[in-house]
């Protein structure tokens, strides 16, 4: 309480100073600069209303202070300052260029810019969206004449070469003469210079491997194709596969397979290689839906048992490899539409997204293939009142003509206890798990899929920097596969609810959303492996 | 099978325990502190108007140099503070006393425009940078509660938050959008959903205000 006295001695004393200090640094081309920010706790200002509240003050009550500058009336709750816009201004990218940021300021010399124009915030989240910042700021400067402004853009350039994709896991496959192997390992990633040479083209690659099996891709996306609003995407792909049918008691006639061999290997091994490439036109439809056209071509070389055969429930029937023996040609247009209103990308706690896609692989384009493909899925999230997260999603799927392997729904795809295949890549041999002890066991492709499930996710952590958040969840849902024929002509040996080629799926563990991506650790790639009734492909028999 | 069917088990276990678990681990609304008591302290100026509990208090450190320097910016900041008031011991607010202000460079007239909301009143200024700090970054006389709502015998203290530049739920979940769409990927996939396109990573950068300063008072003897 004695500082008082001292503190009044001493503003009186400095008084004069500070205050020619303050009339030569306020007015001017540049505003005040800041005062001297303290670490410690500001002090609170006096009370100067009422009676103060008997041992609560930390300074005594201080006469009421006039106000410092002549109020100004305007529309309450508005500034109401507006510019004319002199010219924009970009600083701070050292090898982004100008005009791919200037693509995504709406605003151009002439244009009456209002302080208040929520356009002004919105330009800096579409500059962060872009990924090749790390921090933007917008400011203006005063312009040439009185009234006019230049609108200064700051940027930070962060680093653009990001992972989007990462596999990684083990599979129990077959070796080239159909063997049977206990595990292993298969693994790729995708990668994407995001800003290539400061253009905002996206140069992207990603590769998958295992045992006998390569897939390639490079792809370059414009997102402003021409300074147009259309995304313009290409992509290369090179595929070495092979893929595995039937199980433990195929028939193969293989002159690939080494004689000494035996002709009653567990599988049967198609081996093909692909080369193409595809071209793709995408455009907004919104904030939140796009629209995508795509054509594609592909050369084929497939090398294929001369004949092979495996057990349909009692039967034993011709195993179908879905693509034509040596060269053939994919040619094909696609289709497709998203919808996304989730608030969050990897973790989103509300809102949905649906896809749609059609593909049209017709003769008249030149193809071997010809068959439509028509795809639906949607998901909706929907946050619970104590803090959890409930996502129910559905899919469904038809293809109708014969379209080759790698097109078809797998069953890897549907389950989550078998890998699901990266870059069209197929990693296991095993059937669906079948723990219903339907005749889903009996199919690795099909023309006609559908799935619901149902995912419970559990906040576990959020951040800020390295790691954004860490849920647990827990999975459950249906899935269905099937061909033409188990709709009229159901494996023999199967009755009842065990023709119906469905079983059920479920997974637990951790989602983590991080700088360097999104990665998903479940249990149930290794549950996948412990053999379960009914796997048997023909358990009837 | 007894082992799948055990995991399922395991699994339902998880999924009906969980809310149970988590409730103690929720997040907290971002609308009021979570455990106000434990926020660091700060000493503030009570006064009775009549029946009208006043407080007066200064959160100035809000603003660090990189914000001072972006009040000059030309373009509009809103340093807005939530004052909860809390019974000493609870973490259930009572009451809650509001303040936003917003502030704008006026480049050619040099001279800050303030427009100040309150529950009292709203007003419009012009100021220099020291006005600034002292009508937005201050709460002088602030109307907190009146004496019924409060329990005699029952010490209170009050919880601040303060934002600089929040941004509003409608434009958090705009940009977010913004920010979700594919870069131009059509894959659609099964595998689609597992990770993150690269696009995604911004999401959890912008934060929902430039800056956040949360502290508790000392408490009123009633």
């Amino acid at each position: 309480m004695r500082r008082g006295p001292l503190l009044l001695c001493l503003g009186l004393a400095l008084a004069p100073s500070v205050a020619r200090g303050q009339a030569r640094r306020t007015w001017g081309a540049t505003p005040d600069p800041p005062p001297p920010v303290s670490t410690a706790p500001p002090e609170p200002p006096p009370a100067t209303m009422g009676t103060p509240v008997p041992g609560s003050t930390a300074l005594p009550p201080a006469p009421p202070v006039a106000e410092m500058a002549t109020p100004i009336v305007r529309t309450p709750g508005a500034i109401g300052l507006k510019y004319t816009l002199e010219g924009v201004e970009v600083r701070g990218n050292k090898a982004t260029r100008p005009r791919v940021v200037l693509r995504y300021v709406p605003f151009k010399a002439g244009d009456v810019l209002d302080v208040d124009d929520p356009e002004l915030e919105q330009t800096r989240f579409r500059l962060l969206g872009t990924g090749f910042f790390r921090d933007v700021q917008l400011s203006l400067r005063r312009g040439t004449k009185r009234g006019s402004v230049i609108l200064v853009v700051d940027v930070v350039e962060r680093n653009t070469i990001v992972v989007d994709d990462v596999w990684l896991g083990i599979s129990t496959d077959a070796d080239g003469n159909g063997n049977q192997r206990p595990l292993t390992a298969y693994g790729g990633a995708r990668v994407t210079e995001t800003n290539l040479a400061g253009t905002g083209i996206a140069l992207g690659g990603a590769f998958a491997v295992a045992d006998g099996q390569l897939a390639l891709r490079a792809r370059l996306a414009d997102p402003n194709f021409l300074r147009s609003s259309w995304i313009l995407e290409t992509e290369v792909l090179y595929s070495a596969a092979r893929d595995f049918f039937g199980n433990h008691d195929v028939l193969v006639d293989d002159p690939s397979v080494d004689p000494s061999q035996s002709y009653f290997p567990d599988y049967a091994v198609a081996s093909y290689k692909r080369f193409g490439g595809r071209v793709s036109a995408g455009h907004d439809l919104g904030v939140s839906s796009q629209i995508f056209l795509d054509y594609r071509l592909e050369k084929i070389d497939a090398s294929l048992p001369l004949a092979a055969s495996d057990h349909r429930g009692l039967d034993v029937e011709p195993i179908d490899f879905m693509l034509v023996r040596g060269s053939s040609i994919l040619s094909a247009v696609r289709a497709s539409f998203v919808n996304d209103t989730r608030d969050e990308p990897f973790l989103p706690t509300r809102g949905h997204r649906l896809l749609g896609s059609v593909d049209a692989s017709l003769t008249p384009l030149g193809t071997d293939y010809p068959y439509t493909k028509l795809v639906l899925r949607g998901a909706q999230w929907f946050p619970l009142s104590w803090g959890h997260v409930l996502k129910l999603e559905g899919f469904a799927g038809a293809i109708f003509g014969d379209a080759p392997l790698f097109e078809r729904f797998y069953v890897g795809d549907l389950t989550d206890l078998l890998p699901d295949r990266a870059l069209d890549l197929a990693f296991d041999r095993r059937p669906a798990p079948n723990f219903l002890s339907t005749d889903i066991v009996e199919i690795r492709y099909g023309n006609y899929a559908a799935k619901v499930d149902a995912e419970y996710r559990v906040p576990l952590y959020r951040g800020a920097r390295s790691i954004y958040g860490v849920d647990l969840f827990g999975s459950f849902g249906f899935y269905g596969l099937a061909n033409e024929q188990d709709f009229y002509n159901p494996a023999r040996g199967y009755k009842g609810f065990a023709t119906w080629p469905i079983d059920l799926t479920f997974n637990a563990g951790l989602r983590i959303e991080t700088q360097a991506g999104g990665f998903v650790f479940g249990i149930s790639n290794l549950i996948g492996l412990i053999p379960v009734r009914g796997q048997q492909q023909g358990a009837v028999r | 099978m007894r082992g799948a069917a055990a995991f399922a088990v395991a699994l339902l276990a998880l999924v009906v325990v969980a809310p149970g678990v988590a409730s103690a681990q929720q997040a907290p609304s971002a609308q009021q502190p979570a455990h106000p008591g434990a926020l660091p302290p700060r000493l503030a100026n009570y006064a009775w108007d009549g029946d009208l509990l006043r407080a007066s208090f200064s959160y100035r450190d809000v603003l660090d140099p990189a914000l001072m320097k972006k009040l000059s910016s030309g373009l509009p900041m809103v340093i807005a503070m939530r004052a909860y008031v809390y019974p000493e011991g609870q973490a259930t607010p009572v009451a809650l006393a509001p303040r936003v202000c917003r502030v704008v460079y006026d480049l050619w007239d040099e001279v800050y425009r303030v427009h100040v909301s309150e529950p009292e009143r709203e007003r419009d200024q012009a100021a220099v940078l020291d006005g600034v700090l002292r009508i937005c970054t201050e709460a002088r006389d602030l109307a907190v509660v009146r004496r019924g709502l409060l329990a005699a015998g029952q010490p209170y203290f009050l919880g601040v938050v303060v934002d600089v530049n929040p941004v509003s739920e409608g434009m958090v979940e705009q940009m977010r959008r913004w920010m979700s769409r594919p870069t131009g990927s059509t894959t659609i996939g099964p595998a689609d959903a597992l990770y993150g396109n690269f696009v995604q990573l911004f999401a959890r950068q912008i934060a929902t205000s430039d800056k956040t300063l949360t502290f508790r008072t000392q408490s009123v003897p009633l």
